[in-house]
């Protein structure tokens, strides 16, 4: 309802204030053309993200400090901390940084964001800046004309800053022809009221434009002009700081778990330096006041004292938030929880929106979301095996891991591919359709090959629940050779998962290559109809025709289970980039052996 | 010229795409062979040893398979310093 009313009142009353106050239509100007800027400057940006900034940010993110001087730099080149998120929710869903880091670059980015109040104090407010805004935007349009991505990239920049510029400018001029009309600074308010009031027009400010970057941008020009007081713009940059964790708990509500908590993080800092500085308002002041007096600001300069303030007031935050990151990050994973399994349906983990924004994440996140996929998958095998997980995982003989049976009843393996593959199936489906739009011809080569191995998991399930039923009839059966024959085929997929579990686990690629291989050889010797165990079993009459008929088919679904499990594997588990996949065993190798072995 | 597509013409030019690739691949290889030769290494003097009629059935398969995947590494290598 709220939402429904919010823009066509926004509407109404900017309509109002252009038509009452042409100085007002000016400022209006002003800050749409900034904001202009600023998006056309994320687009130029994120031309240069389909590589460079992605190798920079993984590189860049190992240890905390790294984090938060990744966090200011790429901020004070970007000139936009919202960017900045956008890429930390996007690595931070697709899992390739941790959320200390995620919290590391967004405490960076925070004092990377002091960086524009500094260049418009110094810069923005003392030349007549509109005059290099036009040069850069007549440069920028006819880059953006270009077909090339990197030129186009380079030419929303320049058109970005060029608006940047021009907006500003506008702003300047604006408050600066209000003020021969009206003196705004006669609507100050002093006191712990006046800093409340001002602090409230701050973050609603920065919600509505969506950016904490304009609205100090817009204190700064009205402050450069005198039609606000200096106390009153220190609590709108207050303020300011507040709202702009707002828009990012916006933006997160779309994303996945991680990106609600960064979310969390970051409103939880802010909020918290936003209450310090209150409390030592006056104290802070002083402060400022000292260390300007150092770098020879005058006193009456109240713009860079401000870009000062801010400077310090988000450096303050960052240096007390240093010693609990790690019991922050503790608070949030134990109040933000996963909704793994809600009424028993399992839905994916990796898969949304915010890792679409790069090609790097989406394929990471697809990879993980597989994992995920063979993990439910795994442990449905095993219980359709009636074997227990734990036991396989664990170093105890194959022969007691038989022994010990996961339930008396069959599970319906029929409704746990309902409930936790095929939702998760289709999402991958759906996921890589989309991702592959922004893909090169080689990643949409290895999305193809994770897309078959997603395929080989569910045909994997498919293959244990046919062999399920006559698993579970003849390891019970009277008939000992039969019972024989099952039990043989129980223990040799006890021992295929197992082997699969060390190939999920380990990170030591020759110890992969050679249990692959080993796989490979060992189902190829496993089936009855190849290796003459059948017609042993019919010559002699130990076996019934249709008991011959169950067995053979059923050792074909074992052969199945584990082929399709080692091609997954192949993909999955071995990286699919990697160098040295020729070494590996192709069937003709496998049959090779097979063969020798006789 | 944007700066990505300026230097992947240089490496081009001077056939150091090829050259770095074939580099990279040659690192990986050899890395892998020293920890299949380390293995194969192990699994020789573990056969030495007194072992259960299993337990050494299993090892000589493992072994069967690392000299197989030692033998298709150094092909490929050889194919690899072969183009050089």
């Amino acid at each position: 309802m709220f939402k429904k009313i919010l823009l066509p009142t926004i509407l109404i009353i900017l309509s109002y204030g252009f038509w009452i106050s042409p100085n007002f239509k000016e400022i209006s100007s002003g800050i749409a053309i900034f904001l202009f800027g600023m998006l056309s400057l994320e687009e130029g940006f994120r031309a240069f993200s389909g590589g460079i900034l992605e190798q920079i940010l993984q590189k860049s993110t190992d240890k905390l400090y790294k984090s938060i001087g990744f966090g200011i730099i790429t901020t004070t080149i970007m000139q936009s901390s919202s960017l900045v998120s956008v890429l930390t929710i996007s690595f931070l869903g697709a899992g390739l940084i941790g959320l200390t880091q995620g919290i590391g670059i967004i405490l960076g980015a925070n004092i990377g964001t002091t960086s524009g109040a500094w260049l418009m104090a110094t810069f923005g407010l003392k030349v007549k800046i509109s005059a290099y805004a036009m040069p850069m935007l007549v440069f920028g349009v006819i880059f953006i004309f270009q077909k090339n991505k990197q030129l186009k990239g380079i030419g929303y920049i320049l058109s970005g800053l060029g608006f940047l510029f021009l907006g500003i400018s506008y702003m300047k001029e604006g408050f600066e022809a209000l003020k021969n009309a009206v003196d705004l600074s006669s609507f100050a308010i002093g006191g712990f009221s006046g800093l409340l009031i001002f602090i409230g027009i701050g973050i609603l400010a920065t919600i509505i434009m969506q950016s904490s970057h304009a609205t100090i941008v817009i204190i700064l020009a009205a402050l450069s002009v005198g039609q606000i007081t200096y106390e009153n713009a220190l609590a709108l940059t207050i303020g300011a700081n507040i709202g702009t964790t707002i828009t990012a708990i916006i933006g997160s509500l779309s994303s996945n778990i991680d990106g609600k908590r960064l979310a969390a993080a970051h409103f939880i800092f802010n909020m918290i330096t936003a209450v310090i500085a209150v409390v030592i308002l006056h104290q802070m002041i002083y402060v400022v006041d000292i260390f300007s007096g150092l770098v020879g600001i005058g006193g009456d300069n109240h713009t860079l004292k401000l870009a000062v303030f801010d400077t310090l007031f988000k450096v303050m935050g960052v240096v007390i938030f240093l010693p609990f990151i790690a019991k922050l990050v503790k608070f949030l994973e134990s109040t933000f929880k996963e909704d793994i399994i809600k009424s028993g349906i399992d839905t994916v983990r990796y898969l949304n929106d915010s890792v679409l924004e790069l090609p790097a994440t989406s394929l990471a996140a697809i990879i993980r979301e597989t994992k995920h996929l063979y993990d439910n998958t795994f442990e449905i095998i095993c219980q359709g095996l009636n074997l227990k997980e734990k036991n396989i995982a664990s170093t105890i003989s194959i022969s007691e891991v038989i022994k010990d049976s996961y339930s008396d009843e069959p599970v319906d393996i029929e409704e746990y591919y309902e409930n936790r593959i095929k939702g998760i199936y289709s999402e991958i489906v759906s996921f890589a359709t989309k991702a592959q739009a922004s893909m090169t011809p080689s990643d949409i080569d290895i999305l193809y090959k994770i897309k078959l191995a997603n395929r080989d998991l569910v045909e994997a399930l498919k293959a244990t629940k046919h062999l399920q039923k006559n698993l579970l009839k003849y390891t019970k059966s009277t008939n000992v050779n039969i019972k024989e024959q099952y039990d043989i085929i129980r223990k040799n997929l006890a021992e295929l998962l197992r082997n699969m579990n060390i190939i999920a686990t380990t990170d030591e690629d020759h110890i992969k290559m050679v249990l692959l291989s080993k796989i490979k050889v060992t189902i190829e010797k496993q089936d009855v109809l190849t290796n003459g165990t059948i017609d042993t079993l019919i010559r002699n009459s130990l076996i019934t025709n249709t008991m011959a008929s169950s067995l053979m088919n059923d050792s074909y679904y074992a052969y199945e289970i584990g082929k399709n499990l080692v091609a997954m594997a192949e993909v999955i588990f071995m990286d699919v980039r990697h160098f040295t996949a020729g070494v590996g065993m192709s069937s003709e190798d496998v049959k090779e052996i097979t063969e020798r072995k006789g | 010229m944007g700066m990505k597509k300026f230097f992947k013409q240089v490496k081009h030019l001077l056939g150091l795409e090829d050259f770095i690739e074939s580099e990279k691949k040659k690192k990986s290889i050899k890395e892998l062979l020293s920890k299949l030769h380390a293995r194969k290494r192990e699994i020789k003097e573990l056969l030495k040893s007194k072992l259960s009629k299993k337990e050494r059935h299993e090892l000589k398969d493992e072994l069967e398979i690392i000299s197989f995947h030692i033998k298709n590494g150094k092909k490929i290598l050889a194919e690899l310093y072969a183009k050089k």
